[in-house]
């Protein structure tokens, strides 16, 4: 029924635009942008941080229109919802979970007019493309802020599934905090979910029960964990969007965002120009990238922000914190000295680092 | 400063134990009355997403948790009149009511995603917040959900097995045929315990989005309302015995994570398993003995008496 009265609103405002402002229609609507989301946009998380870069692209481009669909099952149904936003016209679309990837994919085939960008994939076809931001080496300067700012030397992170990307975000994490603080311990639980907050809440309990005073997550949505420590007058670094700092007005300290604006700003161009490229985009932090570090929190000296800010302007540059020698948990040499894992392994981490307390498998 | 961890899984048993230990004291209500009400889960969605959005549009988490209540409330009477008046079949009605759980939790709670709330005020009692061991954990520091969650067994108890109307309870869960005989409508019955167990499931679901996690996300309950029912046959319909139960069971999640955070070598997939384990254990233990049955009549559809 909804879907039914959004198609009618629809006709009936292009209906009014091509009899008020004849040729309206043609300059002003160079391009419908189509967005689906797993969630809702509104979890100061992942789902947040698309809806907010597609809202910017729109300003920079005038002339945008923007169709989005919230809470999108990662089924026929997301099929369903994509050919829609193709029947309004929509010539660019963003597929922003991981499980829309094959229904987006069966639609490109359908529609080899029509643009597709997916988030976290790897398939790729004439119009089909996907990216993702390197959050992993982004980690790194989180890092940094933590083992500065610990007095414990304990930092507590909640990751959901132990994938090799999540693994990876942990290590980076850890070899940042060491690097200013030889003493800093990282400490993994695993809630076995993406989403179960009553578990998120119970872990980070946990880690705080253990005497973290900072606290660090890779959940869908960072409020559990980041009001949790919150209440209890510990830190928390955010991950995903980075308006989660409105939930931390004490404890915040920095976190990482998704900031796809410039990417999606530039694949819009190009549909426009009739240029569009399928490809496989990955970029970290730095100027135009797709992870940005989010403001500090009060707490954080001057002398901190300093460090962290220039942590993360030579990671943007060309330091990459998995440089062998890297030793893991367990005494076992991962990379070499001499080698380096570059942004194509980063889902291969299999283990932890020295220094943090968990267990992958 | 780290706490043991016997305080630490005892901390994590009484905040994840509070929303099974109102859930499962509600399905016992219900099931005492001879109804199985596989729609639990929903209940305790929609119970967090209407205490979350009242709490949200209004500002007063107590507001919150009477509007989580109502709902429940609500929600299990709609499944009364499935299952009482239409005569439809319990499990499959059960079901149903857990898709519509999810549906209309996830409609009301949507506009309010991301919400921030303060939730249920916290309260320590002063002599015991000046306790060095008690000062690093989440213990004592408890909303009135908390506080209250051992004196509502108790009362459901007192309600259940020391009252006329208890008694009328069990008489119909027993035997509907032999309740009507001695004069009492079944039905009647049956809608009463199910509206006072909804009251109790919608605290359920309130005090998971209200206080545990202060956020409303769609189907947040994760499969608590299952581990509940589970619950009820754990502690063999007993209110009294669901206080244990729920304990456990909150403890057994608060274990794996807070051994965990110890480093425990073991694999958090196995810790992770451990409440279902138990589940397992407890009804192979218990199962087929006459002392540990459900009420006679769980289940059956009361036709009347011609």
């Amino acid at each position: 029924m909804r879907k039914i009265l959004g198609r009618m609103s629809f006709v009936l405002i292009l209906v009014v635009f091509m009899i008020v402002v004849p040729g309206f229609e043609a300059n002003a609507q160079q391009l419908v942008i189509g967005a689906i989301y797993v969630g809702s946009v509104n979890d100061y998380g992942y789902n947040r941080s698309f809806h907010d870069a597609l809202t910017e692209v729109q300003k920079t481009l005038p002339g945008v229109k923007l169709l989005e669909a919230e809470n999108v099952p990662e089924s026929a149904e997301a099929e369903r919802v994509m050919e829609g936003m193709i029947q309004q016209g929509a010539k660019l679309i963003f597929p922003t979970s991981f499980g829309h990837q094959e229904p987006a994919f069966n639609v490109a085939k359908r529609h080899p007019d029509v643009y597709f960008y997916h988030a976290g994939g790897w398939m790729m076809s004439a119009n089909f493309g996907n990216y993702f931001g390197n959050t992993q080496t982004a980690w790194y300067p989180m890092g940094v802020a933590a083992g500065k700012m610990t007095k414990s030397n304990k930092l507590g992170f909640v990751i959901g599934i132990p994938i090799g990307f999540a693994v990876g975000n942990v290590n980076a994490f850890e070899l940042g905090a060491r690097s200013v603080n030889p003493k800093a311990q990282t400490i993994v639980v695993v809630t076995g979910g993406w989403s179960d907050k009553a578990k998120e809440a119970a872990a980070a309990n946990a880690l705080l029960d253990q005497g973290c005073d900072v606290v660090a997550m890779h959940v869908d949505s960072p409020a559990t964990v980041i009001q949790t420590a919150e209440a209890r007058g510990a830190m928390s670094i955010g991950f995903q969007s980075v308006e989660a700092r409105a939930l931390a007005p004490k404890g915040w300290i920095t976190g990482l965002g998704f900031t796809w604006a410039p990417f999606f700003t530039d694949v819009a161009k190009s549909v426009i120009a009739g240029t569009f490229k399928a490809q496989s985009v990955h970029w970290g932090l730095g100027p135009g990238g797709m992870v940005a570090i989010a403001p500090f929190g009060p707490a954080v000296p001057p002398d901190v922000r300093k460090l962290v800010t220039a942590s993360a302007d030579q990671v943007a540059k060309d330091f990459n914190p998995f440089t062998g020698p890297i030793v893991d948990n367990t005494g076992t040499v991962q990379i070499k000295a001499g080698e380096s894992w570059g942004g194509d392994k980063m889902g291969d981490f299999k283990w932890y680092v020295e220094g943090v307390v968990g267990k992958v498998q | 400063m780290s706490t043991p961890l016997a305080l630490g899984v005892i901390a994590g048993a009484i905040l994840s134990g509070t929303s099974l230990l109102y859930a499962t004291l509600g399905e016992t209500i219900v099931e005492r009355a001879g109804i199985v009400n596989l729609g639990l889960e929903g209940i305790l969605l929609i119970g967090a997403s209407t205490g979350f959005a009242v709490t949200a549009a209004s500002g007063s988490a107590y507001l919150g948790v009477a509007a989580a209540a109502a709902a429940g409330g609500i929600a299990n009477l709609i499944f009364g009149w499935l299952v009482v008046m239409r005569r439809a079949n319990q499990l499959a009605s059960g079901l149903a009511m857990m898709f519509f759980g999810i549906g209309v939790s996830a409609l009301v709670g949507r506009p309010f995603v991301g919400a921030v709330i303060s939730g249920l005020p916290k309260w320590r009692p002063p002599w015991l917040a000046a306790l060095a061991w008690v000062k690093s954990t989440t213990l004592f520091n408890y909303d009135f959900l908390i506080w209250i969650a051992v004196p509502v067994a108790v009362l459901v108890w007192w309600l259940l097995f020391e009252t006329r109307w208890g008694l009328g309870v069990r008489a119909v869960g027993e035997s509907s045929a032999a309740a009507f005989a001695s004069g009492r409508n079944p039905a009647v019955v049956q809608f009463q315990a199910l509206f006072a167990g909804g009251l109790l499931g919608g605290l359920a679901g309130a005090h998971l989005s209200l206080s545990l996690t202060l956020t409303w996300a769609e189907g947040m309950t994760a499969g608590r309302g299952f581990i509940a029912i589970a619950l009820v046959i754990f502690s063999k319909w007993h209110p009294l015995r669901a206080i244990a139960g729920a304990l456990v069971f909150g403890g057994a999640e608060a274990l794996q994570l807070q051994l965990q955070a110890r480093g425990a070598d073991i694999s958090p997939f196995l810790l992770d398993m451990l409440p279902y384990v138990l589940t397992i254990l407890v009804l192979l233990a218990w199962g087929g003995s006459r002392r540990h049955a459900a009420p006679a009549g769980l289940g059956r559809t009361f036709y009347g008496t011609e």
